[in-house]
């Protein structure tokens, strides 16, 4: 993350807070401004985390320190907790997303990715099925195990 | 501070990228126009969610396709990813927190099914020596290959090593395959009734933020009464994947290929020609997370 905070929270601005207020309303039925509180709250967590990852010098990729923040401040220590809760519930988890996709497929290089021989997309095939599968055959042998369910 | 002082006015970023975010804008609102598609195949429930739709438009927008985006757009979009995506991680500490207790009593569970990150070889690694590939597979099946995969197999191997090219192309494949494919693989998955929902909700997280976003919340759609655990586990899972992942990759899954490779290649592997698949044209996108 060599963007500056400043470059930063325009970039938010513009991408996922406009456009996850709006996604709310088309999925939920959300009105604008029910939204904005909770968008805020998210927008405000994900600077703190970001911020902090500037400041901690350990490679650790900067969402975890987002994902960090958000759960020190819901969790039932934080005094705040109870309004944070509230306002985010009131946005989708689907809502913020839309927009992920659509910079990711902007930023995709389409061509390289039709360069690729057919080989390596059975392979791809086989590499997420394999991680995904022997997952969560693990996770059911563990949480059974732990009598987690 | 000095340097970058033509970009810190508010009116000069928006100059320079206006057309990017007025596009992004324009593709979200018809994604969400579109919105959530459900239909029933078998006894799969499919789940065509509007992220979905909105990186199908893209790609035929941007600048590959129809080439409404510029190349400098396209770079500064995937910039951008990881911009975007943090609020929806803020959201899922979220849910993490207020549901603390859940995700204490499942930690050791969450922590286990890292290990199935083997899965990738044990899979895929066969069935890339019977297809004829050489040293492109152990780059190619060790991980699924996001970003710091990739950067891991440059450094060890070498930026043009054949394993570094097999790495690159599930990187550049992985994210069209991993963002469409995993969340119908959830689907399909699910209809087995096999597994636990939360054991599914797990095994989402494989360390890209984007491609965990659409498998969990096709889970989340199939499994209502499991929604929030769901996207909070998924979320959790791919957090301890993105911080482990490299470290998985570099001590346990790397010489892990690297032995059965020995084993196997003599035997499955294809003889003569030796010719490498893959030509791996030098990629600019940065996607994943």
């Amino acid at each position: 993350m060599n963007m500056s905070m400043k470059d930063w929270t325009i970039s938010l601005l513009f991408t996922s807070v406009l456009t996850t207020i709006i996604a709310n309303f088309f999925q939920n039925d959300i009105s604008i401004l029910e939204s904005v509180p909770g968008v805020l709250i998210l927008s405000s967590i994900a600077f703190i985390g970001i911020f902090i990852a500037k400041l901690v010098p350990l490679k650790i990729p900067a969402v975890v320190y987002v994902a960090l923040t958000g759960l020190l401040l819901a969790s039932p220590i934080s005094p705040i907790s109870d309004p944070i809760i509230y306002y985010t519930s009131l946005i989708s988890f689907t809502a913020p997303i839309t927009v992920v996709g659509t910079l990711a497929g902007i930023g995709l290089d389409f061509k390289a990715f039709m360069s690729q021989s057919w080989k390596m997309v059975i392979i791809a095939v086989f590499v997420f099925t394999g991680t995904f599968l022997l997952q969560a055959v693990f996770a059911q042998v563990f949480l059974t195990v732990t009598n987690a369910f | 501070m000095k340097k970058a002082s033509q970009k810190t006015t508010i009116l000069g970023h928006l100059k320079e990228n206006y057309r990017l975010y007025a596009i992004a804008f324009g593709i979200v609102i018809i994604a969400e126009l579109i919105g959530t598609i459900k239909f029933n195949i078998g006894s799969a429930l499919i789940v065509l969610y509007p992220m979905l739709f909105a990186i199908i438009i893209s790609i035929i927008l941007g600048k590959d396709v129809l080439g409404f985006l510029k190349k400098k757009e396209a770079k500064k979009a995937s910039s951008l990813v990881l911009v975007a995506i943090s609020p929806f991680m803020a959201k899922i500490g979220v849910m993490a927190g207020s549901n603390l207790p859940e995700l204490v009593n499942v930690g050791p569970a969450l922590v286990f099914q890292e290990f199935g990150t083997i899965g990738t070889m044990l899979f895929a690694l066969p069935i890339a020596l019977l297809l004829g590939l050489k040293r492109e597979a152990i780059g190619a099946t060790s991980s699924t290959n996001r970003d710091k995969d990739y950067g891991l197999i440059c450094s060890k191997y070498g930026a043009n090593s054949p394993e570094a090219r097999g790495s690159l192309s599930i990187y550049i494949i992985g994210f069209l395959i991993g963002t469409t494919y995993l969340g119908l693989l959830a689907s399909i998955v699910a209809s087995f009734d096999f597994f636990h929902p939360l054991a599914l909700a797990m095994a989402s997280g494989i360390g890209s933020g984007v491609m965990m976003a659409a498998a969990s919340s096709t889970l989340a759609t199939i499994y209502p009464a499991y929604a929030d655990q769901i996207i909070m586990l998924a979320g959790m899972s791919d957090m301890l994947s993105a911080i482990t992942g490299i470290y998985f990759t570099l001590f346990i899954s790397l010489p892990l290929v690297n032995k059965v490779y020995a084993i196997l290649e003599p035997r499955i592997g294809r003889r003569g020609k030796n010719k490498n698949v893959a030509p791996a044209k030098s990629a600019e996108s940065r996607i994943s997370q």
